[in-house]
């Protein structure tokens, strides 16, 4: 079990499965929606996520093509995205879990389109973008 | 001229000056707005930083006695605020900056806070809390 909650406490989450695929994506979509150097973000079951509490205070803003990310309208914190091609799993901003996941990215994607003021600097593997 | 905007584009601002004090906080805080490892701010001369357009679009949030945190409502992306006990100074998160901030982050703060899942593989100075 894992548990995840927004900065003022509004929205709560649990998981009960697995977190698979951690990576950090460095792509602009991510870097702008988060106000970060990358995102980190794990990919969850639906089946295995559920809101505690506070599930009508997420906003969700479609950010390409059938993806929506959803984050606390009263306190900006980024919690889930959503895919509407594939409704069967979500993925996890690992920021917001309160939870060690025992998950750590295993890669980075996207790093062609890395910020110029953050460097990589661990050993983890890097592609420039998603690979398949 | 730095400019920045947030993801959906609703809100734009512009730094006619140079950003300074550049770091990556690892506070648990910064950790859930962000949600994120970690956030990456500088500061700039609140005379120097205007919004162009979308201020009306800005939803704060006060994480703390001394942080009101800003956000666009429409698409969520964190956004640079004021900061509370220097009015002259505000807090940019580079993020959502368009151009290169022609700073660098210098060290990490509130390390002590820092995710389990996340190593610091670089070499800056490491402080608990703060400087």
């Amino acid at each position: 079990m894992l548990r995840g909650s927004c900065l003022c406490g509004g929205v709560r989450y649990e998981i009960t499965g697995p977190l698979r695929g951690a990576l950090n994506c460095h792509c602009s979509m991510c870097r702008k929606a988060h106000g970060a150097a990358f995102r980190s973000r794990a990919g969850v079951k639906a089946e295995d996520f559920r809101w505690l509490q506070g599930e009508d205070l997420v906003t969700w803003y479609e950010t390409s093509t059938g993806t929506h990310r959803g984050f606390c309208r009263v306190c900006g914190a980024k919690l889930l995205s959503r895919f509407d091609f594939d409704a069967t799993w979500y993925g996890l901003p690992l920021g917001a879990l309160d939870d060690d996941p025992r998950v750590k990215p295993k890669r980075h994607v996207f790093v062609a389109y890395k910020a110029p003021w953050y460097e990589i600097t661990d050993d983890l593997p890097q592609h420039p973008e998603l690979p398949q | 001229m730095i400019r920045g905007s947030c993801l959906c584009g609703d809100v734009r601002f512009e730094i006619s000056g140079k950003l300074s004090e550049a770091s990556h906080c690892h506070c648990s805080m910064c950790r859930k707005a962000h949600g994120a490892a970690f956030g990456t701010y500088a500061a700039a001369k609140a005379a120097e930083f205007r919004f162009e357009s979308g201020e009306d679009r800005i939803t704060r949030y006060r994480s703390s006695a001394e942080v009101v945190r800003a956000f666009c409502a429409r698409c969520g992306s964190t956004l640079p605020w004021p900061r509370e006990t220097e009015p002259d100074v505000v807090d940019v998160v580079l993020g959502v900056l368009d151009d290169d901030p022609g700073v660098r982050p210098s060290h990490h703060i509130f390390v002590a806070s820092k995710a389990p899942w996340y190593e610091i593989t670089d070499t800056l100075p490491q402080y608990a809390t703060r400087p």
